[in-house]
């Protein structure tokens, strides 16, 4: 995927899950009231039926200090950069 | 105990025969069933001997906002749906709602049988193809106390929280519990009440234990039959209520519509079985809530009836109202109306008292056409009444040997 494919399906992701229409790239998740620790389990798992594979623990641990889409967009990437890397498990 | 008064200021219920007080007095006044055919769940129904339910068959509008559905099963949308309905009708400022001085007291069966459900579709179908298929949120939706914390959640109360899951005492020691923390100071109000959701599992419990009724699936409407010689059995129902209950001080300083007074509440066990009913312990609950109320039985115009329409708690409930009661005041059973609501019903029977004394009439228990000589020496409401009622009792019993009782009493 390309950083302009993931930044789209992440896009998509917050609309569709957590209706957020036109969240800004680098506002802060967890200050727009919007978005909290429940919503970022859930995250977790969409991410994980976007890259068809199941996140490790320690992936998943390193999503704990996420908090902007840009954030999210980038971890996605290094997880997709990784999983090519891993024959895409 | 003395204690401060206790009085309620707001309520608001979804019943099988209407959601909030204008439909819901038409329907008592009418005679009108809640109880209809059961659904098809593909599950559980094709095995369940009894075709009938207590159901909301309406549609409820909802307004809530994603970050508080993403919480909730269809019991929290019940439960969050009475107590919005409940604040906007008191008039409490938001700053008292989140001040800490507003408490919760709420409760359900199971919290969401239908989340559960989808849980153990995944253990047993392994979900193949998915992942982490058991969500973050599966289990705020589906544990017990999912109505309490959901309110909580979606008003910013930050008082005490109080779960009760005692299956039918569910609401009713939820009103009791809430009565007694504003009652001796620990909260200046609670919002207080149950909600069930539409569940086969709970209908096929009773089932299986020979106490459903079957001999009227081809007539929704004539079953359950409190006291009645034709009943044969409960009708397992939904729905959700909801009480504000208020110090009167702070009722009346801020000028507050007052609907009742809660007097009294009593709360035992039977200290044995925990299936079957049992007179003495019943009697002893009704006792004991005189007792806290302080009033005599000759005080109490009108008993709402645990009445589940089975053969056997019918009559031992007909005793023990005779015991303690004798055959002054007026009995009606609300389950002939909408089944039994489960966790719901303490407090939605309990709104339907308030909604008598606010309107000035009795209605009498639907289907109770010719009473069980057994269940025949109480004084059962001879037909729809226009009369005050002053003082009500309303006991629920519960399975696990759990008795309430309620005494509340129209403001004047």
């Amino acid at each position: 995927m390309t950083r302009d494919e993931i930044t789209g399906a992440v896009l998509e992701i917050f609309r569709r899950e957590f209706e957020m229409a036109n969240p800004g790239l680098d506002d802060d998740l967890r200050e727009t009231g919007e978005f909290d620790s429940v919503d970022a389990i859930e995250l977790l798992l969409e991410i994980e039926r976007l890259l068809n594979r199941e996140l490790t623990h320690e992936e998943k641990q390193m999503a704990m200090e996420i908090r902007t889409i840009r954030q999210v967009i980038d971890y996605v990437e290094m997880l997709a950069v990784k999983g090519q890397g891993n024959g895409n498990r | 105990m003395r204690g401060r008064r206790v009085v309620i200021t707001a309520c608001a219920a979804i019943s099988p025969i209407g959601h909030g007080r204008a439909a819901i007095v038409e329907s008592l006044r009418r005679g009108v069933s809640g109880v209809k055919p059961l659904k098809e769940d593909h599950l559980l129904a094709r095995f369940i001997h009894s075709r009938v339910f207590g159901t909301v068959d309406y549609p409820v509008e909802y307004d809530f906002k994603r970050t508080h559905r993403k919480t909730m099963g269809p019991v929290a949308y019940y439960a969050c749906q009475v107590a919005k309905e409940t604040l906007e009708q008191s008039g409490l400022s938001p700053e008292f709602i989140t001040s800490g001085r507003l408490g919760v007291a709420f409760g359900s069966t199971h919290g969401s049988p239908s989340v559960q459900r989808d849980i153990y579709r995944t253990f047993f179908t392994g979900a193949q193809g998915e992942f982490s298929t058991i969500g973050a949120v599966d289990y705020l939706k589906s544990m017990v106390h999912t109505t309490a914390v959901n309110i909580t959640k979606m008003f910013g109360i930050t008082g005490r929280v109080i779960s009760s899951s005692t299956a039918c005492t569910t609401a009713s020691q939820s009103i009791g519990y809430g009565y007694e923390a504003v009652k001796f100071g620990m909260q200046d109000a609670m919002l207080c009440g149950g909600a069930d959701e539409y569940d086969t599992t709970t209908v096929a419990v009773f089932d299986n234990l020979l106490a459903c009724s079957t001999a009227y699936n081809d007539r929704p409407a004539c079953t359950p039959r409190p006291f009645d010689r034709g009943r044969d059995g409960l009708v397992v129902g939904e729905g959700a209520g909801a009480l504000l209950l208020e110090e009167y001080e702070h009722a009346r300083a801020r000028g507050a519509n007052i609907l009742g007074e809660v007097v009294g509440f009593a709360c035992n066990n039977n200290g044995g079985d925990l299936i079957l009913p049992n007179m003495a312990g019943i009697r002893e609950t009704l006792r004991l809530g005189l007792g806290d109320a302080e009033l005599s039985a000759d005080q109490v115009d009108f008993v709402s009836a645990h009445a589940t329409g089975t053969k056997m708690g019918d009559v031992i409930e007909a005793q023990a109202i005779h015991a303690v009661y004798g055959s002054h005041p007026l009995v009606t059973g609300f389950k002939g109306h909408m089944g039994h609501t489960m966790g719901s019903c303490g407090a939605i029977e309990t709104i339907f008292v308030l909604y008598l004394m606010g309107e000035g009439f009795v209605a009498p228990t639907l289907n109770l056409e010719e009473p069980d000589e057994r269940c025949a020496m109480i004084r059962h409401t001879p037909g729809l009444q226009e009369r005050q009622i002053d003082v009500a009792a309303i006991q629920n019993f519960a399975f696990g040997g759990v008795n309430t009782s309620i005494l509340i009493k129209r403001f004047s």
